[in-house]
């Protein structure tokens, strides 16, 4: 199996980041196909594509877009979630640099389907070269008459407005991005059932859309082409292409667009196959989901239901390679004080769990671990697991734990022997 | 809880232009208080590169909210300077990819260099070095952003390369991030946005 180019099908085409290269492809055809159908109708396509949200949860997307049509009149908006900070992904970044106007015109194109007239793209604050990508596409999209009230006939109009953040990882999180948004620290908020969804009480109250930057440069594709059509690639229960991103000891790491279905081994050999040894584990969904030792990969399909089963998950699919050189538990070191550092503090459970994880860890790397450390910090991740407002704490609590239980030979190395398992030149190093 | 934004009493460092940018922001939101990420970076700028208790005090009158809210959001970012830090900021990626790569070496390469430890500031206050965490563009491991430049693909045998382009390009000093973030934003928006409808308005404060 090849790539399978939906998205990125027109890669290498020079200049298909303007606005005048990306209308020779079928840009913004989409667009105007929408614009000629009810709210209904296009969201029945979305419905029919099985598009999923492509930001990590893959949450049915045309549900989110459908709850936005329920509400009473008002000011509604649609969110752009351009956060990128989940370790090992990078297609995000792309897609801006080389796709804005895919990513304008399915914001638009969310834009009618919702009834929403203003669009906000919530932008990493490192990232200024896509934001600058990005915000010409938007000056040209006005330009042209995509955005504002332009090729509208009905006096509706969407604009989009680019909005950077400031460091911070929880900001990637829906509601800590709202808070952000909004003009607050980057906490999560309430969800179901005890507090509505974002698409009844989101930004200010109001009815607000959120989706990843790859869902919304889907949608362009599947209003031009049709759901039928994006929904005969994939498998049964995932639709459609998914761009993973593979980094670390692989021959050529970037991104690769596949069918979802892909068996994960396929994916490894796109990118060039391993370097500087043999296969010892896959991370194939960012750093927030369980690693995959390599003797597991052999049958995995990358898919929802094919990540569940193996133990592991989909993710946003940040995939990352280590090859036999590679020390586990310095690895999860490393895991352990990103999501210390990065724990935006509202929850006890994970503010002060990720901590204890991080500080534990470092003991243990240092030489200094107690025999107890691999079982404490199961005992740490299972206090986290579950019992915070948002994903983090449980992103933290799953990699841990499952190393621990998938190389509870490597740390019980470490605790006896207070040096690496896979000797002195493994990686990473510690500082 | 409304603070009179005409009370003489803070500093004004935010220059007309500034002023006016800080307006054209505000306008896309439908509560002043949605500036905030956008008035702090302005106010990054207009400080130096810091965001000092002035410049804090200053940001809550222009948006007014009390001065406590714009410190715990300048607080809670980790791309606003509380502290001053050197007029160019280098951080390096040690986050998974860049950590099995061998980002710990162009650490400790830039410390050498440099003769300071991460997380400090050379004694004439030109550079700060940092770890970060991930920085996203992990094909290109190790990575290293300084301002808003990224450098991919960085070995301790570049280091020397890499402090040569920086040492006299603007666009990797701090306050140059802090524009062009300004810059993009304000660039970057709509045209002749109709006002927000009066029921948002009238939560305002």
């Amino acid at each position: 199996m090849a790539e399978k180019l939906v998205l990125f099908e027109h890669r290498h085409l020079p200049g298909v980041e303007t606005a005048a290269v990306y209308e020779t492809v079928g840009g913004y055809e989409g667009l105007r196909r929408a614009l000629q159908m009810t709210p209904a109708g296009v969201i029945e396509e979305i419905k029919v594509s099985g598009l999923q949200g492509r930001g990590g949860a893959g949450f049915p997307t045309w549900i989110k877009w459908n709850g936005m049509l329920g509400n009473p009149p008002g000011d509604r908006y649609v969110v752009c979630n351009a956060d990128e900070g989940e370790p090992g992904t990078f297609k995000d970044r792309e897609l801006m640099l080389r796709f804005p106007h895919m990513i304008v015109e399915g914001m638009a194109i969310a834009g009618h389907a919702t009834g929403s007239a203003t669009g906000y793209i919530y932008i990493r604050g490192e990232f200024t070269e896509p934001a600058d990508a990005i915000r010409r596409a938007v000056d040209e999209a006005y330009e042209r008459g995509y955005l504002g009230e332009g090729i509208r006939t009905d006096g509706s109009r969407f604009d989009i407005h680019v909005h950077l953040g400031a460091g911070s990882y929880e900001c990637g999180e829906e509601t800590a991005l709202m808070s952000s948004l909004m003009g607050e620290r980057g906490q999560p908020r309430a969800k179901p059932p005890h507090a509505p969804l974002p698409v009844v009480a989101g930004l200010w109250r109001r009815p607000t859309l959120i989706n990843n930057v790859e869902t919304y440069a889907c949608a362009p594709h599947i209003l031009r082409r049709g759901g039928a059509w994006y929904a005969s690639m994939g498998t049964e229960r995932a639709k459609g292409t998914k761009i993973f991103s593979v980094s670390g000891h692989v021959a050529r790491p970037g991104n690769y667009e596949i069918e979802l279905g892909t068996p994960l081994l396929e994916l490894l050999d796109m990118a060039g196959g391993v370097t500087g040894g043999a296969l010892k584990a896959i991370i194939p969904g960012g750093s927030s989901v369980p690693i995959l030792p390599a003797a597991k990969c052999t049958d995995v399909r990358l898919d929802y239901d094919g990540c569940r089963a193996a133990g592991t998950m989909l993710g946003s699919g940040g995939c990352m390679v280590f090859n036999e050189t590679t020390d586990i538990v310095k690895l999860m070191w490393v895991t352990a004080r990103f999501y210390a550092h990065e724990s935006c503090g509202k929850c006890t459970p994970c503010r002060e769990g990720t901590r204890w994880m991080a500080k534990i860890m470092d003991r243990i790397v240092q030489g200094k671990g107690r025999p107890e450390d691999p079982d404490l910090l199961v005992s740490v991740c299972n206090n986290i697991d579950g019992r915070s407002y948002c994903p983090l704490g449980d992103a933290a609590a799953w990699p841990i734990r499952a190393s621990v239980l998938q190389y509870r030979d490597e740390y019980e190395h470490w605790v006896r022997h207070k040096t690496s398992p896979v000797g002195e030149h493994s990686v990473p190093k510690v500082a | 809880m409304t603070h009179d934004r005409t009370d003489p009493a803070y500093a004004r460092r935010f220059s007309p232009d500034a002023v006016r940018e800080l307006e054209e922001l505000v306008a896309r939101y439908p509560q002043r208080k949605a500036a905030m990420l956008p008035a702090l970076w302005i106010a990054q700028r207009e400080y130096g590169g810091e965001i000092t208790a002035e410049a804090m005090e200053e940001v809550a009158h222009r948006l007014g909210v009390p001065p406590v809210e714009v410190e715990g959001v300048a607080s809670f970012y980790t791309m606003y300077n509380l502290k001053k830090r050197g007029r160019k900021h280098i951080e390096v990626c040690a986050c998974l990819t860049c950590a099995v790569l061998d980002s710990a070496s162009v650490i400790h390469a830039l410390e050498q260099r440099l003769g300071i430890k991460a997380g400090e500031t050379t004694a004439d206050g030109e550079y700060s070095l940092s770890e970060a965490e991930c920085l996203n563009w992990c094909e290109a491991g190790t990575v290293v952003q300084v301002g808003h430049r990224y450098y991919g693909n960085v070995t301790a045998e570049d280091v020397d390369r890499l402090l040569d382009d920086i040492a006299g390009d603007p666009r990797n000093d701090v306050v140059t991030h802090a524009d062009t973030v300004v810059r993009v934003q304000l660039r970057g928006g709509c045209k002749g946005r109709p006002r927000p409808s009066a029921e948002v308005e009238a939560d305002r404060g």
